[in-house]
């Protein structure tokens, strides 16, 4: 890693410890089970303005911005936060990865004056992408944005809209261009959700959780301002920020699944059963656990190293698919591994704690939530297919005429 | 990334080079003059015995292209193992003197670490009576690595006075017979002293910890299982993205594609961890074992795996005796059951985890 120091970065360790030993809320996780959406949101808020005090909310931004992190650094931070069971910026996600690096890389002077201090006080914002009809095949979208005078009006229905109840503002994918080539008839708007024509509804997930909404959009508004990037170039403007976190999103899902998470499952197998026997006891249970504690360790390094090999411009055209792949397959293994061997009593664990990551301890809702990972995102059919064309140059699918 | 070593950035080179030689020769035995002359056996013998004075991180590079070729010879029991149990041992002449041979390719070495080839954990398969005055050798030990074609032979012992021991001696003073396997490509003996008498000076006391011979023998031959397993996927992709069915290259079928996919997953998370031993290794960390057991457990079930889904993409071709796929199925297989089984590997990582509680990197 460039420009910094073995030492600096200790230094920088034992600065982050002492912050988040400062800072780092004892009993979140206990406050924030069962708690109600304004409840979380406030939270949420508190939170990312404790981390932006400390200046650890946005360290992957530019120094001009009020990030300029390196990404050594960064590397060291998530591992601390993750070490420390710091709680996760849920709410803000979108808002400081995808809006941020829309902004930076597409947006004009006057969006990143905008938006990107209000990002910072806490403006909310969410992803209008998918489509009932466009999931995995999301080119495919049908959302219409038809020229006017001032601007576009937008028609259509967007799905799977991660946080679109509390978010200030949306980033919209919609068609502009009817007739051309389905990528290259989309456009990139900024849609502010209070705009007359946006409805949100809450989706009950399978957890019964509602962390995704359904949006429709009815003759919405969106002024000449509001575009990214040139007309018709919006399919290009996506996916030249959709890997805006540069793999330090999973950087910090690895180190939390393999120092809370995994230290969790192995707390969980030494506690006595109903009979009293432990799961560790069980040499199938301990041969499963020492599987996981290898695979676990595979994931921390691969994804080190996948940050690693972005920041230094070495990344295979496939090695974000994979780190995905491997991290949802393993989280999904690791959560049923737990939700078997805590057998029935898990089964009364109704709650989870929200901020968390994918893995709480609450082992069967752990589990049946793992599929958040494996589907959206581009489900793990969909990252083979990636691995398979783009890491391994294999033939694509013949097309499906009129496709 | 890169072991820390001022050899790293002639990795390249290294591995391009090894690549090339032993293409040359793929399934041949390959002249072990060549390799010799390379200076792969004298990779970590000290520069004052004619060797490099390299570390195990090059050795690792040699490793993996020697599977990628799956090419046949002793460089496990020479280089790896024996090297290894040289460097445990109390310095002397007589150490000195090995070592060097062997960075001149004048001796193969065979090294008897436990009763036999498939212990994670070393257990001496011989002891010494008689302490200094008369010593005898007694003890059998089975799978040991090229003990038929090794000049000299190293035995774990115990020793009535110094613990454990190697004792160095020729395969002409114990019984060595051939144990022949599924492999072709691995030779493997039994060792069997019934109170052969040795020389005083032939006692190698261990100064160092003989554990990490072992686990050099693991990290070995997951290197081993990275390069069988690489090869296969380059030539499972070939393959697909050529062979047409029903109007169109089988690659492209999801099936298929997917199953490509995987095998990229599985080898990348594999050599993550061994690349992560390797290092351990080379700066004798504290917490080498256990990156041992994990790249061990790990790649050798991977190896396994890539293998056989490569035989599976390859359809009838791959099955046949020609196309050769079997070669490396086979060495996968056995390299799987070597130096601990990825069972018995994750029972020494299951260890940690049923002392306590199980968080840390």
């Amino acid at each position: 890693m460039s420009g910094v120091t073995t030492t600096q970065l200790d230094g920088f360790r034992a600065e982050v410890r002492a912050w988040c030993k400062d800072h780092v809320p004892a009993d979140w996780r206990a406050r924030q089970t069962g708690v109600s959406d304004a409840e979380f949101v406030d939270f949420q808020q508190g939170w990312f303005q404790e981390l932006r005090a400390g200046g650890y909310a946005v360290p992957h931004w530019p120094a001009e911005w009020g990030g300029g992190m390196s990404t050594a650094e960064q590397i060291v931070l998530y591992q601390e936060l993750a070490a420390h069971d710091a709680p996760r910026l849920v709410l803000a996600f979108v808002s400081i990865h995808h809006a941020a690096s829309t902004l930076l890389e597409a947006g004009t002077d006057e969006q990143r004056a905008r938006h990107l201090p209000a990002i910072l006080d806490g403006e909310i914002w969410c992803q209008g992408f998918s489509e009932p009809d466009a999931g995995s095949d999301l080119a495919g979208l049908s959302t219409r944005a038809t020229p006017v005078d001032d601007g576009w009006v937008v028609d259509g229905q967007k799905v799977w809209v991660s946080g679109g109840l509390h978010a200030d503002w949306c980033l919209l994918l919609a068609r502009t261009d009817p007739d051309a080539r389905k990528r290259h008839g989309i456009s990139y708007f900024l849609l502010d959700m209070a705009t007359p024509g946006v409805e949100v509804r809450p989706i009950k997930q399978a957890t019964g959780e509602s962390h995704f909404c359904e949006m429709f959009l009815s003759d919405v508004h969106i002024p000449t301002a509001g575009l990214v990037g040139a007309e018709n170039a919006g399919w290009q403007v996506a996916q030249a920020t959709l890997g805006a976190e540069r793999g330090m999103t999973m950087l910090e899902l690895a180190e939390r699944l393999g120092q809370a998470g995994f230290g969790w499952l192995v707390d969980v197998c030494h506690e006595p059963g109903p009979t009293g026997d432990r799961p560790i006891d069980d040499p199938v249970v301990l041969d499963g656990l020492a599987r996981l504690d290898a695979e676990v360790a595979g994931l921390r390094l691969l994804c080190q190293h996948h940050v690693e090999r972005v920041d230094a411009g070495e990344a295979g055209p496939a090695d974000a698919s994979i780190v995905k792949l491997y991290y949802s397959e393993l989280l999904q293994r690791l959560t049923d591994f737990g939700a078997d061997v805590v057998g029935l009593a898990g089964q009364t664990v109704l709650q989870k704690p929200v901020s968390s990551g994918w893995e709480s301890g609450a082992w069967v809702l752990d589990f049946i939530s793992s599929w958040e990972w494996t589907i959206p995102g581009g489900s793990s059919e969909i990252q083979r297919s990636i691995i398979g064309e783009r890491g391994l140059g294999l033939p694509r699918e013949p097309k499906v005429a009129g496709a | 990334m890169s072991a820390p070593t001022e050899f790293a950035e002639l990795h390249d080179d290294l591995r391009a080079v090894a690549r090339e030689l032993l293409a040359a020769s793929a399934g041949e035995e390959i002249d072990w003059g060549v390799i010799a002359d390379a200076g792969w056996l004298g990779l970590e013998v000290p520069e004052g015995q004619g060797g490099a004075g390299a570390t195990f991180a090059e050795v690792a590079v040699i490793l993996e292209e020697l599977g990628r070729a799956a090419t046949p010879g002793p460089y496990l029991g020479t280089a790896v193992l024996g090297v290894g149990a040289l460097a445990v041992t109390e310095p002397g002449p007589r150490v000195d003197e090995l070592l060097a041979a062997v960075a001149a390719g004048e001796v193969l070495l065979g090294v008897a670490l436990a009763p036999t080839g498939d212990r994670a954990l070393v257990e001496p398969a011989f002891r010494v009576d008689g302490a200094d005055a008369a010593p005898t050798l007694h003890g059998r030990a089975e799978f040991v690595a090229d003990a038929n074609v090794a000049d000299r032979l190293l035995l774990l012992a115990d020793h009535p006075d110094h613990g454990m021991v190697f004792v160095d001696v020729s395969p002409d003073a114990v019984v060595v017979d051939e144990q022949p396997v599924i492999d072709a490509t691995r030779r493997f003996g039994t060792v069997a002293a019934a109170g052969v008498e040795v020389a005083a000076g032939a006692i190698l006391p261990i100064v160092g910890d003989v554990q990490h011979v072992a686990d050099r023998g693991a990290l070995a031959v997951a290197c081993d299982g990275i390069g069988l397993a690489a090869t296969m996927l380059d030539a499972t992709v070939a393959y697909v993205a050529d062979r047409q069915q029903f109007g169109r290259p089988i690659g492209s079928f999801q099936a298929v594609k997917h199953t490509c996919a995987d095998m990229q997953v599985q080898l990348t998370v594999a050599r993550e961890l061994v690349d992560a031993a390797v290092e351990a290794v080379v700066t004798d960390r504290t917490d080498a074992p256990r990156a041992v057991a994990r790249a061990s457990s790990f790649a050798g079930e991977t190896a396994v795996s890539v293998v056989g889904d490569a035989l599976q993409m390859h359809g009838g071709i791959g099955y046949t005796w020609e196309s050769g796929l079997h070669v490396h199925l086979k060495r996968a297989t056995l390299d799987r059951s070597l130096f601990g089984s990825p069972s018995a590997q994750r029972r020494r990582l299951a260890a940690a985890l049923a002392a306590g509680a199980g968080t840390g990197s």
